[in-house]
């Protein structure tokens, strides 16, 4: 009987009443609080671990170019890939802007360039001074597109003090490496913080291990991988994963990695609680800023053989800033990348995000944390990072996930390299 | 005022009176409406379709057609087809849990209890919170160390053997994301079936009771039948809403451990912002929008004749 009356859904929705609607609104509303560049001023789009050296930059050459202004704001990496993608992508990129330097990445100046997007910068003087080795991460077709104030190095940021607790010194070898996390395990100390949930982490022990694995054997590995003679599967890297996850099985890392942040991990060493994290240079403010004081943290290559002479860094071009192909104020732009240039700048700049300036006028102050670094440098070493040389920007989101997938237990080594050889045969 | 009466009567376009006693406007009215909508949803929407048979990396100029290669691509991609898989995953878990929660919730303020009213403010608050900082905030509840968040929560009440690494593991990851978006939106279903219980007529649940019906015989019979409208709004938004679920997963996992997380959404993503291929992108996005009209439009024909035999 009553069933008739049921309530239609004109009058449901009456009935649903504002309250829904507030809701759906709050809840969809997407508000982005987009910025605006006010007119005249030059807009500048920056990477957040280039956050130092590049306001200073600005800041420094502001002051002596009174007529100069600009419009600065900062993303996070992975914010880079969408926000800046999709203003390339519409034709409204800033006037300058983050560039990563090499290829490897959809923000990277080979496909950047490819795509005619950053001007040129070859008839900038300073472009002379690139050192040949790092010609490949500033230059595509034999033109220049990006500036980089230096090399940032990969290896162990550990806490001196965690380090004094346990009775351990800096391993110099793999086997003293794992003597020390065994120490310090015994100690209670997490020998090493991992925060593998925040994606571009998961990278950097497989980064820290091939150059020994890998490139001291064969340092032309990424000339053979290119020619379709070398693959992941069949090389050095294989020895990479397998040590990665001895690491784990020994109980070396913190538990959970997967769950773990970037930022808990460097609170983590920062506090003492674990002793070491395999980090890049560039970030080493942030593991200084969590620590009571600067000087517990130190800095050390990364053992990856038992081989001393084998024993390899990763050093790379550090993210660099580009003019826009399109900007309207590209004269301007290229001006202040000029300026970047001038060999006190690039200390400057390198000294304020701990990188090795790409070329120095022999003032150069390098934070002493990175003086076991320097030699290597000198000796030919150091391996670019290994992404600026990958074809396409598949392979480093693909080297993430697997390496997920294998602190998760979800595949074998053979199974996330043929991943990763599969993203890299893809077209560039 | 009569000649200008006539004259708007002279000129004026046919109107029709409906049944129901509105009036039907004509189409020329919708003309402007439906210019805007064809500039800003159609035009870009077609345009952007045709990159799904191209190459295009998302930026520059270059790029070439390639037919259904994008298409064909996809159906054998293990990744989208991973991603398929937990899109349905996370849209069964999210409709089935989110809806019954959301139906227990509406029966439970819809009684006399005193503090129904602040009932119902607690319940819907977390809508209106961003799924950003929800899931920025469950982020933190899932900590997986064991003295932060549920973790330390379940320590102190004795359950430190159920600790968990809620996002970090694979197997979990995906339970662990559709959580925190049941917690965020039962409240949603719960105001919709609260306006469907509002419309029920109290003189049905009192003839029934006077006949002898029960609680549950009364749910069965007069509630649940009557309901059936808000079964109906409910079902559909959380099957869309679960189908192309984004934000939650980007900010808590980002797809990952490893894939155990993406979505056709997240898929769509990586795939133009991440892997610079926009025009795969755009397959992906044109395949999982036919999917989502498709089971749209068989879920409304199914819950609208119920409705009807109702």
């Amino acid at each position: 009987m009553a069933l008739e009356q049921s309530v239609s859904r004109r009058r449901l929705l009456q009935l649903m009443g504002g309250a829904a609607a507030v809701g759906t609104l709050a809840a969809c509303g997407g508000g982005n609080g987009g910025s605006s560049s006010s007119g005249g001023t030059l807009k500048v789009i920056g990477a957040g671990s280039q956050e130092a050296g590049l306001r200073k930059a600005l800041d420094d050459y502001k002051k002596a170019h009174s007529d100069f202004d600009f419009n600065l704001s900062f993303s996070p990496a992975d914010q880079l890939q969408t926000a800046l993608r999709a203003q390339l992508a519409a034709g409204n990129a800033p006037d300058l802007h983050a560039v990563y330097p090499g290829n490897g990445s959809a923000m990277s100046m080979v496909q950047l360039s490819k795509a005619n997007l950053l001007a040129d910068l070859s008839s900038q003087s300073w472009t002379q001074k690139i050192p040949t080795g790092f010609k490949g991460a500033f230059q595509q077709d034999g033109k220049t597109f990006i500036f980089s104030p230096g090399t940032s190095v990969l290896g162990a940021i550990y806490n001196k003090k965690a380090f004094a607790t346990a009775g351990v010194e800096i391993p110099a070898t793999w086997s003293e490496l794992l003597s020390v996390c065994d120490k310090l395990k015994k100690k209670g100390i997490v020998p090493i913080a991992l925060g593998a949930q925040t994606p571009w982490v998961t990278q950097l022990i497989d980064y820290a291990l091939v150059p020994g694995t890998v490139y001291a054997k064969t340092p032309d590995f990424d000339d053979k991988m290119i020619a379709g003679s070398a693959s992941f599967a069949d090389s050095g890297w294989a020895d990479a994963m397998d040590k990665y996850l001895e690491l784990q099985k020994k109980g070396f890392f913190n538990d959970n990695p997967n769950g773990t942040t970037y930022e808990q991990a460097t609170s983590m060493v920062g506090t003492g609680k674990a002793a070491m994290a395999i980090q890049v240079s560039a970030v080493l403010q942030a593991f200084r800023a969590a620590a009571p004081s600067p000087d517990d943290l130190g800095m050390f290559p990364f053992p990856a053989t038992d081989v001393a002479a084998d024993n390899w860094i990763p050093g790379g071009v550090v993210v660099g800033i580009a003019v826009s192909a399109k900007s309207k104020k590209a004269e301007q732009a290229k001006k202040f990348i000029e300026y970047c240039g001038q060999p006190e700048v690039v200390n400057a700049w390198a000294e304020a995000v701990a990188c090795v300036p790409v070329y120095s006028d022999g003032d150069a102050k390098v934070d002493p944390v990175l003086t076991s670094f320097l030699p290597y440098l000198k000796d030919n070493k150091a391996v670019p990072f290994m992404d600026q040389r990958w074809p396409n920007a598949e392979v480093q989101p693909t080297h993430f996930a697997v390496v997920q997938e294998l602190l998760g237990g979800k595949t074998t080594v053979q199974g996330a390299l043929k991943k990763m050889d599969e993203a890299y045969r893809k077209s560039a | 005022m009569t000649i200008t009466a006539q004259a708007v009567r002279r000129d004026a376009v046919k109107v029709s009176r409906r049944r129901g006693g509105g009036i039907t406007p004509p189409w020329l009215f919708a003309v402007p409406a439906l210019l805007v909508y064809a500039l800003v949803m159609l035009y870009p929407s077609i345009v952007g379709a045709g990159s799904a048979f191209t190459d295009w990396s998302g930026v520059g100029d270059a790029r070439s057609f390639v037919g259904i290669d994008n298409f064909k691509q996809l159906f054998s991609d293990d990744q989208a087809l991973g991603a398929l898989r937990n899109t349905l995953l996370l849209t069964v878990a999210i409709v089935v849990v989110q809806n019954g929660i959301g139906l227990l919730l509406a029966l439970g303020v819809h009684t006399g209890i005193k503090s129904r009213m602040v009932l119902r403010v607690i319940f819907f608050a977390p809508v209106v919170v961003s799924p950003v900082m929800v899931s920025f905030l469950w982020k933190y509840v899932y900590n997986p160390a064991p003295d932060a968040g549920l973790n330390a929560a379940l320590n102190a009440i004795g359950l430190g053997s159920l600790r968990q690494d809620w996002l970090g593991n694979p197997s979990l990851a995906i339970w662990s994301v559709a959580f925190t978006v049941i917690w965020q939106c039962a409240g949603y279903s719960m105001v919709i079936f609260l306006a469907g219980l509002e419309g029920v007529p109290a003189e049905l649940h009192e003839s029934a009771m006077v006949d002898g019906a029960g609680t549950v015989a009364r749910f069965r019979h007069i509630t649940w039948p009557l309901l059936a409208p808000a079964v109906t709004i409910n079902v559909m938004l959380s099957t869309v809403g679960g189908l192309t679920l984004f934000t939650q997963i980007i900010a808590m996992t980002n797809g990952g451990p490893g894939y155990a997380t993406d979505t056709l959404s997240t898929v769509l993503y990586k795939q133009a912002f991440v892997f610079g291929k926009f025009g795969y992108s755009t397959a992906v996005a044109l395949v999982l929008a036919i999917f989502v009209a498709a089971v749209s439009f068989i879920q409304i024909g199914y819950l609208r004749s119920r409705e009807t035999s109702a």
